[in-house]
């Protein structure tokens, strides 16, 4: 019944921009509002970045954060020409609130803390919240997009997401030695 | 004067002499003519893998990911720079360079191409 629903709201519904519904779970976001908690996601993991950029010293956590900026930059870019193509814009929602005010308070804790301290947690951080994007990415968001563009860009995305984690897995130990 | 043209016919005698090696050499070089091999990146992967070149051949990488890559030499000897979606950019094989890259950006990506021996040297 709910998969019949998403199927009514078609390309030519997304382009008209339809009001955003009160959605309470992550399956029942519309593409738009999928589209705004990607592109928050996005500019959430390049916040943690230039965090990282300004406390580290460590090389290898330099590295790994100018390439998690090029990346969900690229990314990000791909989603507002695709929205533009599409004359739509992202819708704010439940989730992408509940994304920033939980990435306040982590800005805040890492902030705080210096040198290895610093490493370990920023590394740790990264592979949770890709694991948890991905997860969303795979279960909640790709399943349910409905435009074809859409749901193409954010596959691409999860390739790009997975290959974060894997690399954010080897950052994670090599802080722990 | 005299001694100009001699030297001059010296020099013919001597091109003369030489056009047979010179002429199987280009004719060897003709058969393996520079070829030119594409690498795709997609899905952070290096496409083929794994490829046989010559000397002289041009190896060109094209990226089809929305993520910037590099094909970078793991000695760091040589390196595309950084390449955009689509962008693309080409090497000329040398003798002695180095055969294994990866991408300066994400390091798990890695590949590499194995240099044939040259038959005319």
């Amino acid at each position: 019944m709910k998969k019949n629903l998403l199927l009514a709201v078609s390309l030519f519904a997304l382009a008209l921009q339809p009001t955003p519904s009160a959605a309470q779970s992550p399956a029942e976001l519309n593409d738009l509002q999928i589209a705004h908690v990607a592109y928050v996601a996005d500019n959430i993991d390049i916040r943690y970045a230039h965090l990282a950029l300004a406390i580290s010293t460590n090389p290898a956590i330099h590295e790994f954060a100018r390439t998690m900026i090029r990346d969900h930059t690229a990314v990000n870019e791909q989603a507002l020409a695709l929205l533009k193509k599409l004359n739509a814009q992202p819708q704010d929602n439940f989730l992408s609130k509940q994304l920033t005010a939980n990435s306040e308070k982590l800005v805040d804790e890492m902030s705080k803390l210096r040198g290895a301290e610093f490493d370990k947690r920023y590394a740790e951080n990264e592979l949770a919240y890709h694991k948890a994007v991905n997860d969303l990415v795979s279960n909640a968001f790709i399943p349910n997009i409905e435009n074809a563009e859409v749901k193409s860009l954010f596959e691409a995305g999860l390739k790009i997401f997975k290959a974060h984690e894997h690399h954010a897995e080897m950052m994670v130990k090599a802080v722990s030695k | 004067m005299i001694r100009r043209s001699f030297i001059g016919k010296a020099t013919a005698a001597i091109a003369a002499a030489a056009v047979p090696s010179l002429y199987l050499s280009w004719a060897g070089r003709a058969s393996a003519r520079p070829r030119r091999h594409r690498v795709e990146i997609n899905g952070f992967r290096f496409t083929p893998d794994r490829l046989g070149v010559s000397v002289g051949d041009t190896i060109t990488w094209i990226n089809r990911d929305i993520a910037p890559h590099t094909a970078t030499a793991t000695d760091g000897g040589w390196n595309t720079g950084e390449l955009v979606k689509d962008a693309e950019a080409s090497i000329t094989v040398i003798s002695g360079m180095q055969t294994t890259y990866f991408c300066a950006f994400h390091p798990m990506m890695k590949a590499r191409f194995s240099i044939a021996a040259t038959t005319d040297q």
